[in-house]
């Protein structure tokens, strides 16, 4: 159908610019000329054809750092994303699953973390735990979790009341035994769909923290690329924005459109039911 | 009755929470403030006298926590490391500019949404309907720091037609009311239109969807078989039935535009609780992060509580849950 062709241009844009970008993490060492660490040129170079997006303040080669920065966006949005959802999945499992007490306790929990506003508490946290790399990832997937907790937790629950399950359960089969069997297959897609939210979300924050100033101070990620960028007085004002700005900023909004765009992408193919679009 | 105490547990959470974090984590960041062996090590002697009553670290952990508890009632949240000013004050003098911004912004969106999604729905499956919907997916997911860099550089630098940087210009002295809300309104213009930005694409999405849904009802086919003009079935049969799950989305709304309102206030120069909450940051200054937090923590639960309560108003089935 006409609807079909349309949808399923989410997913191959999406896709199509995730490879992109992953394999420019992967060929880093191949594809950026220089190591974005060494002292490659004078400082604020003009783009030349040495560096074809020119110099930072401390005469680094922009491109290198951009084409190294990718990796980092991916490696936190990987590692967030799994965290996410691994948590949510287990809080929202354990939730559906065994239900009473246990679930109105986990299920304020994520009342209370879905109300409050996300960026301050990060902040909070992220000042009192430090900024390393592995702590940025640790506290997004601490924050993130609740969204993906509700979806499972939901389904769970319809889940156990269809004829199949109750069937199941009343022919003796364990728990243990639903959830592999009958639950788990069922809760796949989601899992899928979840995964690729949690990583837009992750790569935005990252970015965002690092741009704040709390980020990896040593990492030299996009984020951190655009808060050097700003900090350079008057840099609004002439044109270097142009190569030292613009890309890094570019570079993480096309990735988070195309995490965006997957994600519905794969929603509305695995299911048709929810379409967003 | 029940919703509200569901709001002061998690308001006790949150302050809790604001309690624990540094007293439990590992490195003691707050004795650090007090101890002459670290780099954190506070030299201002009055600042120190200050922190050293707030905190109360030599005391019992209850009595911290009494302390503590009594202080965020009656606004006493401590002393600015950076500044050697009250935390409660700071946040007096830079709560109105958030609220200012966030508020405007909120407004501008939820009105463009709800306008632009109905006409979205009312022309789904058209090319129009279309490319609303992929620029709401862009607005909504773009990240706002670049959206507002953009703006800021096409806006700001390149026409010069709005101010850089500031919530109002530097030492003004304005002659009347009228050029103190101009200059006021000039300096919010980019800021809330970055946010706005934000918000309004998650907004319209939300619109066009609950509205395409109503489209299918029986009642819009009664509606549209008694002859009502087009305009009645859209804005007063379509529109309306779907403004209930708008109203429900707006506490997660107020807490969205609070994430992107430190991203602007930072990058806008913006004089609110983003920017003191950012330069907190820079200099370790723990009183500030941790009042920022809580202050606009309680701000967006009484924005939650009173969304709920419209909705309960709203929505009779929703009365008695």
């Amino acid at each position: 159908m006409e609807r079909h062709r349309h949808l399923g241009s989410e997913l191959a844009f999406g896709l199509t610019l995730l490879a992109l970008l992953a394999a420019i993490a992967l060929l880093a060492r191949v594809l950026a000329p220089y190591d974005p660490h060494a002292f490659s040129g004078q400082p604020l170079e003009r783009p030349s054809l040495a560096h074809i997006l020119g110099t930072n303040d401390a005469g680094q080669d922009i491109l290198s750092e951009l084409v190294y920065g990718a990796r980092i966006s991916l490696a936190v949005a990987l590692g967030a994303a799994v965290g996410t959802v691994v948590l949510g999945t287990l809080v929202g499992g354990v939730a559906g699953t065994v239900g009473g007490w246990l679930d109105g306790l986990l299920m304020r929990l994520v009342d209370v973390l879905m109300t409050l506003p996300r960026l301050p508490l990060l902040i909070l946290l992220a000042a009192f735990l430090g900024s390393g790399l592995a702590q940025t990832t640790v506290v997004i997937a601490l924050l993130f979790w609740p969204a993906t907790a509700r979806v499972i937790r939901a389904q769970v629950q319809s889940l156990r009341q269809r004829g199949y399950v109750r069937m199941a359960r009343s022919f003796g089969g364990g728990p243990g035994y639903v959830l592999r069997r009958h639950i788990l297959p069922q809760i796949g897609p989601l899992i899928v769909s979840g995964l690729v939210t949690a990583a837009g979300r992750a790569v935005a924050m990252e970015a965002g923290l690092a741009f704040l100033g709390l980020g990896d101070p040593t990492a030299k990620s996009w984020g951190l690329m655009m808060r050097f960028a700003l900090n350079l007085p008057g840099l609004l004002l002439t044109d270097r924005w142009l190569w030292w700005l613009l890309p890094p900023g570019l570079c993480v909004t096309l990735l988070i459109l195309a995490l965006t765009f997957t994600g519905i992408g794969l929603e509305n193919h695995l299911h048709p039911r929810l379409r967003r679009l | 009755m029940r919703r509200l105490t569901g709001y002061l547990l998690t308001l006790w959470i949150v302050l809790t929470v604001n309690f624990l974090l540094p007293r439990l984590l590992p490195g003691d960041p707050l004795a650090a403030l007090l101890d002459p062996q670290n780099s954190d090590y506070v030299f201002d002697a009055e600042v120190r006298a200050a922190l050293e009553a707030y905190y109360g670290l030599d005391r019992p952990l209850p009595q911290q926590y009494a302390r503590y508890l009594t202080g965020a009632v009656t606004g006493d949240m401590g002393r600015s490391i950076r500044l050697n000013r009250p935390v409660g004050k700071l946040v007096r003098t830079h709560l109105p500019w958030t609220l200012l911004l966030t508020g405007t912004a909120l407004i501008l969106a939820s009105l463009f949404g709800l306008l632009g999604g109905t006409e979205a729905a009312w022309r789904r499956g058209t090319w129009s309907d279309r490319v609303l919907v992929i620029a709401g997916v862009v607005a909504g997911n773009a990240p706002v720091y670049f959206v507002g860099m953009m703006l800021l550089i096409l806006f700001g630098a390149r026409l010069g037609w709005l101010p850089l940087a500031g919530g109002r210009t530097p030492f003004a002295r304005y002659d009347t009311s009228l050029t103190a809300v101009a200059d006021v309104g000039k300096h919010l213009l980019l800021p809330a239109l970055t946010l706005t930005l934000a918000l309004v694409g998650g907004k319209f999405l939300l619109v066009r969807n609950n509205v395409v849904s109503v489209l299918g009802e029986d009642f819009m086919l009664v509606a549209r078989a008694k002859g009502l003009p087009t305009g009645r079935l859209k804005w007063a049969h379509a529109l309306r039935n779907a403004l209930l799950p708008f109203v429900a989305h707006l506490a997660a709304h107020a807490s969205m535009a609070i994430t992107g309102a430190v991203f602007i206030e930072t990058l806008f120069n913006y004089p609110g609780m983003g920017r003191l909450i950012f330069e907190a940051v820079g200099a370790r200054d723990y009183p500030v992060i941790q009042g920022v937090f809580l202050v606009v923590s309680t701000v967006v639960l009484t924005a939650n509580l009173l969304a709920d309560v419209l909705n309960a108003h709203l929505d009779p089935r929703l009365r008695e849950a």
